[in-house]
């Protein structure tokens, strides 16, 4: 788990790993102990010295005077919670357009089943959690609620016209503590059925029987979600208003978000059952592949479903974009499958280096201005030749050529489709700026991810390589962006890079962000995946080139799948900082959800200057997604470890 | 016999098509994506031209010799004259930050990290709470709730005016320190005139100090008593530093009779010479290289070819020069005169610190001190006179780089502490040492041996992190660096000085981190 | 000594069989190491050497110049009549000409036991996927564990894995086996399998170079024995000769030593 935020470098990332192994190893040494009586526990956790019970006192108090604090500081009368309420939608799509709505709903559905699917498919299958750690939950979240309950300050009382009461010293006057407790019934009721359930499965179950079942991680995460969302039924979480109009705190709510929140919750279990229904089949491990495949997809897919609208300039589409691409993909399609031809021997190495030829001066023509050309086919043309080049490493029987051509075939596709999607204009009526809010963050993240990751590869084999020029230029690369801080980087790009572009090409100030996170990203990781390529044995290197592979067979089929698998833990940590840096796009003034919180909310009339209620929500957020994601992590590198031989 | 003849014949030595060679192949791969790169960096750098022309923005260096007209919010200069020292007191912002961050992150992170491993229950609870809060939000959420709460959480700047004299004062001790939703205000400690002087006395006093505890150490070992040999040095240079204080004018001389001389020296050479002298230098240096590099891959029979990897860094080196040269005699002929220029400015600076010419000032101190002054109501006196004032921005970045940091230093401090192999722990209570004790001897020495290199690691990340502080206002390079951007359009080269610093800070920090792996390493042997 | 003396003392049979293998005085060096001192040997076809010698002495070095894992520096190579030079054809061919069997196994651990015996063929012999997996479940038969064909290697025995990374070199039908210590890193009990496969693959005809400390394998089987020490071939002979009348005093050192 490393970053510059915190792309954890190796070692880091291994130290910290190393040590929850070794913390889960000696939990799991000692399954059988039995529950201590909760006196003896307080003893042994609590009390065990001296030292401790001075220790445990001074923490205790001081944590219940702080959660003290914040709770009154969170119930006060001068908290505006409904700057949260009523911005729930700026906060999440900014000022997407309502009538376009559906479109969200439609890619969560997508993201959403996708996830039910790989859950039931994973193979990562762990214990879950004991009843007793439920049971504990339980009563320690209901103990939690009354401890509020007592601790959180009366009410300030209120004139009829729901105004403060003030008294000489311009404090509120408070109510009595008697009525305070009897205003809190509902809190009182949740408090209670927490706790009464809690201690009813501890007391219920004998000692044994409660250490010993286990209920799945998944299903129990499930079910949480529902009760969250069954509370959308009976409680407005969210207040929302058309967009750009604020409604004022304590209107009803024009549409809630019930319905469609509760068919993705729908989505996700029924796919999650599917998911389980398929993985004892035979086909399990196809479908696994298509899945993780569509998973690559849905940002392209969805990003045309948010974004645009279907009514693009088609005309251009049927005339230019769409020949184009079929060109390029039967085209392209036809020399690769011909330069895949077993024993073409110095024949395709010369066609192939012909066209790649042809494809650096192409780029040499825009340099002098030659002959025009559009950028996309520039592009294309020398991916073609770049694989062209590589292309007789992969010669064989038919069905692998094919293979093969149709990979292509994906590329060019995936390729032209996000060109057209950028280049045509959007016809969706919404202001400028109307791509705001969670939404970037996600995307921004997401399309790092999937462009930093080749490009990282690529570094990372270039600073292992035993090429001196390709060492040095990767190296240089490398060390200086992970020398200078992000902030720079992205100044630099969401400034400056159309200073840098030709003439009549431009590109959007978040394009240009998004390709600076990728460029920045991909140095990091470089240095992950170098971490994982360093531990692929040398033996393995000697093996392959005895078996007579050649450099880019070995790499591809023996070298990097087993790096890959090394450094998949810390690629999830980048993942984790990638998700946390898009805070940053907040100060090059793109509206990303931190942005809408920290400066649109307090700006909004109704809430002038009202900002730590926003900024808790967007640090919850944060919190909740860093947080899962960071569990994840540890479950993969445990089913990883248990994986090694 | 004649078998092998034979097949030594067949197969008669034919030298391969270049195609097919791997090594030609190989060098013409790398030669072939080395000048695609610098084609493509030439083919931008090119449309940038073109594009700053076209917009006609000027660029080059001239806007650090030019007056910037911004003032800054807090730095050792707020009113910079120039740009060069804008960006200046932009660094030394950051430095401020990054050198007391990373001393109070590693203490703090630390007691978390040990603190997460107690067996008190509660206290382990709260520093994993502690770890897990830290780490899963991003640093700049941190510092803008931290900025907010400032304003919000501390008393009001200068809310006590006396209704008679119409006096402001600030809690909680009044011209001393201030505590206010506008910062911290506290005395300052600054360089005084006669600070150079005295610095030379105190040197004096470091080498006679080192002398003095060598003899006693000398004599300890001898003798076996004990002689307090480092009590002993710091005791003289004690006495060299108290008495420098009174008597340091007497150096005055130096910067008159030895820095002033090199400076007229360096002022009098012309540009020509130098211009040959570094060239030639450079072409030396290669030379000597190859020469030793040669040198350490001759075998004794003498007949070691050398890998296409040391053909590289050969012909590199060779190229270095060359490059080198061209630059230093053709390209920019202004290298040397600036080179001629610096130095002499340099010495200049010396000649003045460590002489007698400024002003009357033979006898000012070495320190002097600033106490904070509330000039009216919601304003601080700025610099000069007054204390040191950590404003808000400053107060947040610092927390939050501070707090973010040590999440991750608890971490890695408890790796460190886990890594430490469990028959230590045993060995240690077997012997009967006390908890506290075996922590401090046995399990921390180990454990910071591991867990330092990702602590340097840590180290430069919260240097790069205090960049943040763009979000708050505080006045650390890349805030100063972006204003000055905005302003003259120079981008690229505000850039290029962002990353010469970062760059310099990092390497000062890797080598200071590598300083004391190397010694950790020794003592393990 | 000279090469013609390392050939000199082989059977008349076999030396009117071709030289599959020529080494002509190759050096090489390490730095300042010289690792080989002008080594010249030739091999003839179907014919098994083993190359003894303590640690240290360059013979796996040696057998690793013959399919160019390591560079010599002068001297020439002729394997097959295709010289070993920097030409990428000859070292493409001659590379899925000669198997070679490590002291580590260096199977790969992410492929099963048929995907890593089949993976050179896909690829480098440009064989149908459907054919290559068969004739790697073929080869496994002979080295025998046809039941271990879906495994990984994670999952077997050193002795297995030694056996499955003989079959994926035997799965390149090459004309020259080498071994590089195959056995040392076995334990005791496992060794036998091993040997056995290689006894077997010796009488079906393959030209064999063995480095190893087995001297029971290298009386039996060898038709010749070169033993090499610090970079040089002190002595050749068949094994009756070797064993029974050294003739150099560093050889009868070794002998005295090891058995």
């Amino acid at each position: 788990m490393s970053s510059e935020l915190e792309h954890l470098d190796g070692g880091t990332a291994e130290l910290i790993a190393n040590a929850d192994d070794r913390e889960a190893e000696e939990a799991a040494s000692r399954p059988d102990e039995p529950s201590l009586p909760p006196l003896e526990w307080l003893r042994a956790n609590l009390f065990s010295s001296v030292l401790n019970t001075i220790l445990t006192i001074v923490f205790g108090l001081a944590g219940v005077l702080a959660f003290q604090r914040l709770l009154n500081w969170a119930f006060s009368h001068e908290r505006e919670w409904d700057a949260v309420r009523v911005n729930m939608r700026a906060l999440f799509t900014f000022t997407y357009p309502s009538s376009q709505y559906g479109r969200i709903w439609i890619t969560l559905g997508i993201a959403l089943t996708l996830a039910g699917l790989s859950l039931g498919l994973s193979r990562m299958v762990g214990q879950g959690f004991s009843l007793k750690r439920i049971s504990t939950w339980f009563m320690a979240w209901g103990g939690a609620v009354i401890a509020g309950i007592l601790l959180v300050q009366p009410h300030a009382k209120r004139s009829a016209n729901g105004e403060v009461l003030l008294d000489a010293d311009f404090e509120p006057v408070r109510e009595s503590f008697g009525t305070a407790m009897a205003d809190r019934g509902w809190w009182w009721l949740i408090g209670v059925l927490l706790l009464v359930v809690g201690v009813t499965m501890w007391v219920g179950l004998g000692d044994l029987k409660r250490r010993t079942t286990f209920i799945g991680a998944i299903p129990f995460t499930l079910g949480v979600l529902a009760v969250l969302v069954s509370t959308l039924w009976w409680f407005h979480w969210g207040n929302y208003g058309e967009q750009g109009d604020i409604i004022e705190p304590g209107r009803t709510v024009k549409d809630s978000a019930k319905l469609p929140w509760t068919a993705m919750w729908v989505v996700l279990t029924a796919a999650y059952i599917v998911g389980r229904q398929i993985a004892v089949t035979d086909r399990a491990g196809s479908v696994r592949v298509l899945v993780n495949f569509s998973w690559l997809l849905t940002p392209f897919v969805t990003f045309w479903v948010i974004l645009r609208d279907p009514a693009i300039d088609y005309a251009h589409v049927w005339s230019t974009d769409l020949p184009m691409a079929v060109a390029f993909i039967i085209g392209g399609g036809a020399v690769l499958f011909l330069l895949t031809k077993p024993g073409l021997g110095e024949v395709g190495r010369i066609i192939s280096i012909g066209l790649f030829g042809v494809a650096i001066f192409n780029w040499v023509a825009a340099f002098f201005g030659i002959y025009p050309m559009l950028q996309k086919a520039r592009i294309s043309f020398l991916l073609l030749a770049l694989i062209a080049l590589a292309a007789h490493n992969f010669a064989g029987e038919r069905k692998q050529r094919l293979r093969f051509v149709l990979a292509w075939a994906g590329v060019m596709a995936i390729l032209h489709y996000l060109v057209t999607m950028i280049n045509a204009p959007s016809t969706v009526d919404a202001p400028d700026e109307f791509v705001g809010g969670f939404l970037v963050t996600v995307y921004i993240a997401a399309f790092t991810m999937i462009f930093s990751f080749p490009l990282g590869i690529l570094l990372a084999l270039g600073r292992t390589s035993t090429l001196p020029i390709f060492r040095v230029l990767s190296t240089i690369y490398i060390e200086t962006v992970r020398g200078v801080p992000f902030i720079t980087i992205l100044f630099f790009f969401s400034t400056f890079l159309n200073i840098f572009l030709p003439d009549g090409m431009e590109i959007e100030q978040l394009a240009a962000a998004g390709l600076g996170f990728a460029l920045f990203s991909a140095a990091y990781l470089a240095e992950n995946i170098r971490g994982g390529l360093q531990a692929v044995r040398r033996g393995q290197y000697e093996a392959s080139d005895a078996l007579g592979l050649t450099t880019v067979q070995r790499t591809g089929f023996i070298v990097l799948p087993q790096a890959l698998r090394v450094s998949i833990p810390p690629l999830v940590g980048a993942t984790i900082s990638t998700f946390k840096e898009t805070s940053l796009l907040a100060i090059i003034g793109i509206i990303d959800f931190l942005r809408v919180a920290n400066s649109v909310v307090p700006g909004q009339t109704v809430f002038l200057g009202v900002r730590m209620e926003g900024l808790l929500f967007v640090c919850m957020i944060y919190w909740v997604g860093a947080y899962s994601m960071s569990k994840f992590s540890q479950r993969l590198e445990r089913h990883l470890g248990v994986g090694e031989h | 016999m004649t078998d092998t003849q034979t097949s030594l014949h067949r197969a008669a030595t034919e030298k391969p098509p270049f195609y097919r060679d791997a090594t030609v192949v190989k060098w013409l791969v790398q030669i072939t994506t080395l000048a695609v790169t610098l084609f493509a960096i030439a083919f931008l750098v090119r449309e940038a031209g073109d594009s700053l022309q076209a917009k006609s923005i000027q660029t080059g260096f001239g806007f650090l010799e030019v007056d910037p007209a911004i003032s800054l919010g807090e730095g050792i200069d707020t009113d910079p004259a120039t740009g060069g020292r804008a960006l200046w007191v932009g660094m030394v912002n950051t430095i401020r930050m990054a050198a007391a961050g990373i001393f109070l992150a590693t203490i703090l992170g630390t007691l978390i990290g040990i603190g997460r491993l107690s067996s008190n229950w509660l206290v382990a609870k709260l520093a994993s709470g502690f770890i897990e809060y830290m780490r899963n939000i991003p640093l700049l959420v941190h510092i803008i709730l931290f900025f907010v709460t400032i304003a919000v959480v501390f008393p009001d700047f200068g809310e006590n005016v006396d209704p008679i004299t119409g006096e402001v004062s600030q809690g909680p001790w009044n011209g001393v320190f201030h505590v206010s939703n506008k910062g911290f205000s506290v005395p300052r400690v600054h360089i005084d005139n006669g600070f150079y002087q005295w610095l030379i006395i105190v040197a004096i006093g470091s080498v006679l100090g080192r002398w003095v505890s060598k003899r006693r150490q000398a004599l300890q070992d001898r003798t076996g008593q004990e002689t307090y040999p480092v009590l002993s040095a710091l005791g003289v240079i004690a006495v060299f530093a108290a008495v420098g204080w009174f008597i340091h004018p007497i150096f005055g001389f130096v910067g008159d009779a030895i820095f002033a001389p090199i400076r007229d020296l360096i002022d009098g050479t012309p540009q020509g010479p130098v211009q040959i002298l570094l060239s030639v230098a450079a072409g030396v240096v290669a030379a000597l290289w190859i020469r030793r590099f040669l040198a350490a891959r001759r075998t004794p029979g003498g007949a070691a070819k050398l890998t296409d990897d040391d053909w590289f860094r050969v012909i590199f080196a060779g190229i270095a020069a060359t490059i080198a040269c061209v630059v230093i005699l053709v390209l920019w002929p202004g290298l040397s005169s600036w080179l001629i220029n610096s130095s002499r400015d340099f010495f200049d600076v010396l000649a003045n610190k460590f002489g007698d010419g400024r002003g009357s000032v033979g006898d000012d101190p070495p320190f002097s001190v600033s106490m904070p002054d509330i000039e009216k109501r919601g304003n601080f006196a700025n610099m000069g006179p007054s204390g040191l004032n950590l404003t808000q921005g400053f107060a947040a970045v610092f927390f939050g780089v501070v707090l973010y940091t040590a999440a991750f230093i608890a971490e890695i401090v408890r790796g460190g502490i886990l890594a430490v192999p469990k028959g230590q722990t045993e060995a240690a209570e077997a012997i009967g040492l006390r908890r506290s004790t075996m922590l401090r001897r046995v399990i921390l020495p180990q454990a910071f041996r591991v867990s330092l290199p990702p602590l340097g690691n840590q180290y430069l990340n919260l240097t790069k992190n205090t960049s943040l502080a763009i979000a708050v206002g505080y006045t650390d390079v890349v805030q100063v660096g972006q204003t000055i951007f905005n302003q003259t359009g120079r981008s690229l080269e505000v850039f290029i000085i962002w990353m010469l610093f970062y760059l310099a800070c990092s390497l000062t920090i890797s080598v200071v981190v590598n300083f004391f792996n190397v010694r950790l390493k020794i003592v393990e042997r | 000594m000279s090469f013609s003396d390392a050939t000199a003392a082989v059977s008349d049979e076999l030396a009117a069989r071709d030289d599959i293998i020529v080494c002509d005085g190759i050096d090489k060096w390490y730095g300042d190491f010289q690792a080989l001192k002008g080594v010249s040997a030739n091999i003839k076809e179907q014919e098994v050497v083993v190359v003894l010698g303590p640690s240290g002495s360059g013979k796996s070095t040696w057998i690793r110049c013959i399919n160019r894992l390591e560079q010599h520096q002068s001297g020439r190579i002729i394997v097959d009549g295709v010289e070993l030079t920097n030409d990428t054809r000859n070292i493409e061919k001659i590379r899925s000409e000669v198997g070679m069997v490590f002291q580590q196994f260096n199977l790969f651990p992410h492929l099963s036991v048929v995907d890593n015996i089949s993976l050179a063929p896909i690829w480098v012999r440009k064989r149908p996927r459907a054919e290559a997996e068969r004739q790697a479940r073929e080869l496994l038969e002979r080295v025998g564990i046809p039941e271990q064909a879906e495994k990984f290697p994670g999952q077997l025995s050193g002795g297995q894995q030694q056996r499955v990374a003989i079959a994926r070199a035997l799965a390149m039908e090459p004309r020259i086996m080498l071994f590089d210590e195959p056995t040392s890193a076995l334990d005791p009990e496992m060794i036998k399998e091993v040997l056995d496969v290689m006894k077997e693959l010796a009488l079906g005809g393959m030209t064999m170079m063995v480095v190893t400390h087995e001297m029971g394998f290298a009386r039996e089987v060898a038709d010749r024995i070169i033993f090499m020490e610090s970079g040089e071939i002190v002595e050749a002979g068949t094994p009756e000769h070797f064993f029974t009348n050294p003739q150099e005093d560093r050889t009868k050192l070794f002998l005295s030593q090891i058995l």
